[in-house]
């Protein structure tokens, strides 16, 4: 990163992403429900630039929605699909998750599906379920699709470039909570590879693996443990492709493991990757991997979801935990 | 549109070798080497082969699963062998043997299908899509069933193709049961077309017994729709004299069908008995070129299940079929 750039916000690093993406391939395209006047603040001004042929409004009909993107990409577009909140990708369920990923295996790996979806995410809007659903968990049990999930503007505008030149579906998440959250974005043109894990801070004694949001709550816990415990926060960025030999790596030094996953806990990421340590990484552990996750009840509204998803108390138990 | 003689003698002959595959086909499932399961076209194929017979390699076509789209893509032009080769999970299937019986053309732009009902609609509004976004004159040929249109896609599908004017062409081939329900007990109407008016998309009711007047509608639709006018809708009444698939139950509703009228069906509503009829009337062709016509087929389906079963079974090891998964 160079210094003394300018500071954007993920949804403006986003917005810089699509536009510049735009204009290096015209086989790039963009649709979504209300994009154009701006349902959130990465599509804003979008279609100023575009026009109504590159920055399309679909109807409410996320399947219908999905194939325009899916069948375009299989005629040779790029297309972006914009889902506006991912659970809403739900509707078009069967597609995501029964045809995005394995129409390329099922047909003989003979033809590419180049498109990236869209969809924010997470909890603490005080919203509920439909809203604040993370799919990850549910979207990496299916095999052939790519996921990620910025925690900073800068991994936000690199990954989506990432996303979109991928010859593969890769659904791009974000957290509803942080569209504003600021940091420094270089103007050049950068990728940050889907795949490529990044250690957030260094330390010795215990490893966090989190992503989104939980990147910045398990950075807040190791602030408030760094007299007693050094913390070394890992950034999973990709969900699938996931980048084990950094976790491995960071193991390896610190001897023990905390899984941050604001998805539920039943059969989600974080237990994967409990299984993935016991199956690569067993010798190097001296606690047993432990998880912080939202539990497994719907994500509540009204004042709840501000406990129910992971806290920064919670990580900094669940650290104790396995440094006891 | 009229159609020229060269278009009917095409026409009429690759509905007899569609008719003849589809009879290869149901050897081929009896003697247990096809590895899935299949949808028996009978008297049901000539919406198909007018559904691809006036199509470009560079038209997009979601052929219907009737018959495994055997009529649709024959007349498209494919070569089928890599597909009846897919149904026997060989080594030189289309899909290298992974799916049992899904389509993947992408050369042809016939890219694929899944195993859901409906799963046509959303990605010919894709396709339709693209074509208008690279100025093309490409169509596309969004071919299914009447239970297709049970299926909220259907109807997600045709909203946005009318609001997009996109040059989608909805290819409702009516057999008047779904699985082993009637059409009668799934919808207030009889005719699925009427859909196509609330989203002010133009429609035609075709008997689809009727392999030249499917034809015409063809051309008359895909003229339509590279005018530029958005989609178009086209029902084909069709008839299914057979079960839903090989094995399965040939009912309507809780009441088997009347077998009689299966036998009459067969006899009276044949398309490729009432095709011949025509043509020998009109000159068009003379009894030996009906007989030639049809030792062609057989050849050609002898020859197609000879090459598919010299084809190895597909059984790679698991590693391969990791390295599948993405492309690169």
């Amino acid at each position: 990163m160079t210094a003394g750039i300018r500071e954007l916000t993920i949804s403006e690093a986003m917005k810089e992403a699509l536009a510049d993406e735009m204009r290096r391939d015209d086989n790039v395209l963009m649709l979504g429900i209300s994009i154009r006047a701006g349902t959130f603040p990465h599509t804003k001004g979008l279609y100023d630039e575009f026009g109504a042929r590159r920055v399309l409004d679909t109807p409410l009909s996320e399947t219908g929605c999905f194939g325009a993107a899916f069948g375009a990409a299989q005629e040779g577009l790029r297309p972006v699909l914009d889902f506006m909140y991912a659970g809403f990708s739900y509707y078009a369920g069967s597609e995501v998750f029964l045809q995005a990923g394995q129409y390329h295996f099922l047909h003989g790996s003979q033809h590419p599906v180049p498109m990236t979806m869209i969809g924010t995410c997470g909890a603490g809007r005080r919203v509920g379920n439909e809203h604040a659903t993370l799919p990850y968990g549910a979207l990496i049990h299916h095999p052939g699709i790519k996921v990620c999930m910025p925690s900073t503007p800068y991994d936000a505008k690199g990954l989506l470039k990432a996303a979109i030149r991928d010859n593969n579906p890769v659904f791009f998440l974000w957290h509803t909570t942080m569209m504003t959250v600021k940091g420094p974005v270089p103007e050049d043109d950068y990728v940050v590879p889907l795949g490529v894990a990044d250690v957030k801070r260094e330390g010795s004694d215990v490893t966090v693996l989190a992503s989104g949001l939980q990147v910045h709550r398990a950075l807040e816990a190791a602030e408030t443990l760094k007299d007693e415990i050094s913390v070394e926060v890992v950034d999973a960025r990709s969900f699938e492709p996931f980048d084990l030999p950094c976790l491995l790596k960071s193991v390896e030094k610190t001897t023990r493991l905390v899984t941050v996953d604001e998805d539920f806990e039943r059969a989600g990421f974080a237990a994967e990757v409990s299984a993935l340590m016991m199956e690569h990484g067993y010798d190097l552990l001296d606690a047993p991997v432990k998880r912080v996750c939202h539990p497994p009840i719907p994500v509540p509204g009204g004042y709840m979801d501000a406990y129910t998803m992971p806290t920064t108390e919670r990580i900094v138990a669940g650290i104790r935990d396995v440094c006891r | 549109m009229l159609l020229t003689k060269q278009q009917k003698i095409t026409l009429y002959t690759n509905l007899v070798r569609a008719c003849t595959l589809d009879r290869m086909m149901m050897r081929i499932i009896r003697t247990g080497r096809m590895v899935g399961f299949y949808h028996e076209g009978g008297i049901a194929l000539a919406p198909g082969i007018a559904a691809g017979a006036f199509l470009r390699k560079d038209d997009i076509m979601f052929p219907h699963y009737r018959a495994h789209g055997i009529a649709h893509m024959l007349a498209k032009g494919i070569d089928l062998k890599h597909y009846v080769a897919e149904h026997m999970g060989r080594v030189d299937g289309c899909c290298k043997g992974r799916s049992s019986f899904h389509v993947s053309f992408p050369k042809d732009h016939v890219f694929g299908w899944s195993g859901n009902i409906g799963s046509n609609f959303p990605p010919c509004v894709g396709y339709g899509l693209a074509a208008r976004y690279k100025g093309t004159d490409q169509v596309v040929m969004n071919c299914s069933g009447d239970g297709s249109y049970q299926e909220g896609r259907a109807h997600e599908a045709m909203l946005m193709s009318a609001n997009w004017k996109l040059p989608v062409i909805f290819w409702c081939e009516n057999n008047g049961i779904a699985q082993h329900s009637p059409l009668t007990d799934l919808f207030p109407v009889s005719d699925i077309s009427r859909l196509a008016q609330g989203y002010g998309i133009p429609s035609k009711i075709v008997d689809g017994q009727d392999l030249l007047a499917a034809g015409e509608a063809a051309l008359e639709a895909i003229a339509h729709v590279k005018a530029g006018k958005g989609p178009i809708f086209i029902e084909l009444k069709t008839l299914r004299v057979q079960e839903h698939n090989v094995g399965g139950l040939n009912n309507e509703g809780a009441t088997p069908r009347d077998p009689k009228l299966m036998q009459e069906w067969r006899e009276t509503r044949d398309p490729v008995k009432i095709a011949a009829a025509a043509l020998l009337k009109q000159k068009v062709l003379k009894q030996a070129d009906l007989d030639r016509i049809q030792a062609d087929a057989d050849k050609e389906a002898d020859e197609m299940d000879a090459w598919c079963e010299q084809s190895p079974k597909a059984t790679p090891p698991v590693s391969e079929l990791l390295a599948g998964v993405y492309a690169a």
